[in-house]
């Protein structure tokens, strides 16, 4: 919900609408930084927009994503995590999510995230250019 | 020789502009819009049953989780920059209890950049701050960094843009 919408509730002292708690869950813990769009800062915060689509489909992807240090170290649980993962690339892409697209579970999350991901830029530059030589 | 209806027109425009002043006309029009058009405008209005509390002061319940100086005393608002400042699109997201509907807000603290710092109302409540080496959850960055007008950092803002429970 947009600012001037929860604003306008309260002015007129209306019952507040809560936000879905997967959409709560990224504002609270992705969004200070990704914005509400998942645009990102250029140069700063890298845009999830495009990256998501083509990222969620491969393993090595989807692995990337769950221990990309602002995912993996957040304090979100492991479900949450999957929920909050899969709403980004199903409510943020730039493209039309794949129709072979799967969920994230808390079980795949709980596999991936427990290894620290160090080369974090040069591995998402890496697994781009292999995804765009695919194509 | 005009009409019946001209010299009765004109017998009262006459009458009208006699006991009548010049300016009485814009004094009304003024009245009228004062009286019921300001109401209507953008502006802060202070408490509301739903929104308790004055904006200006560091207690008010949407500055739970702010550090910094409150916008509402440099010239903007809780939502809106001071003139010649921008906000930093990057910034700290919490949630603040609102007293008077029990709900928890998702509050975005974006700070404004641009000019050096305002130097009114300092508000360092803190609240579930987190030291640095938490970083998802620690708010002593400078968020301006991420602006496009540099790190130079004048005040906060305190924008709702959720609900959370």
């Amino acid at each position: 919900m947009s600012y001037s919408a929860v604003a306008m509730q309260l002015r007129a002292a209306q019952p507040a609408e809560l936000t879905p708690p997967v959409r709560a869950s990224y504002m609270l813990n992705c969004m200070g930084c990704h914005l509400a769009d998942g645009s990102g800062a250029a140069g700063k915060v890298p845009s999830v927009r495009d990256s998501l689509p083509i990222l969620s489909r491969s393993t090595a992807g989807r692995r990337y994503l769950v221990q990309v240090p602002g995912a993996a170290l957040s304090p979100l649980s492991d479900l949450e995590l999957a929920q909050v993962l899969s709403w980004m690339v199903r409510n943020l892409s730039t493209q039309p999510v794949s129709p072979a697209f799967t969920d994230f579970t808390a079980a795949e999350v709980a596999g991936y995230r427990r290894s620290p991901l160090v080369s974090v830029s040069e591995t998402r530059a890496r697994l781009l250019a292999a995804a765009s030589d695919s194509h | 020789m005009g009409s019946p209806i001209d010299a009765i027109v004109e017998r009262m425009a006459r009458g009208l502009a006699r006991r009548v002043s010049r300016r009485s006309f814009l004094g009304n029009i003024g009245a009228l819009l004062f009286s019921t058009g300001m109401p209507l405008l953008p502006v802060a209005r202070g408490a509301s049953p739903a929104d308790p509390g004055d904006p200006q002061t560091c207690e008010y319940w949407r500055h739970c989780a702010i550090d910094g100086f409150l916008c509402a005393c440099c010239g903007g608002s809780t939502h809106s920059c001071p003139p010649g400042t921008e906000p930093s699109a990057i910034t700290w997201v919490g949630t603040c209890h609102n007293p008077a509907d029990g709900h928890d807000y998702i509050v975005s603290y974006n700070d404004c950049c641009g000019k050096s710092q305002c130097g009114r109302c300092l508000c360092n409540r803190n609240e579930d701050d987190k030291p640095l080496y938490i970083p998802f959850k620690s708010n002593d960055y400078n968020w301006c960094a991420g602006s496009k007008v540099g790190i130079a950092y004048h005040c906060s803002t305190a924008r709702i843009v959720g609900v959370a429970k």
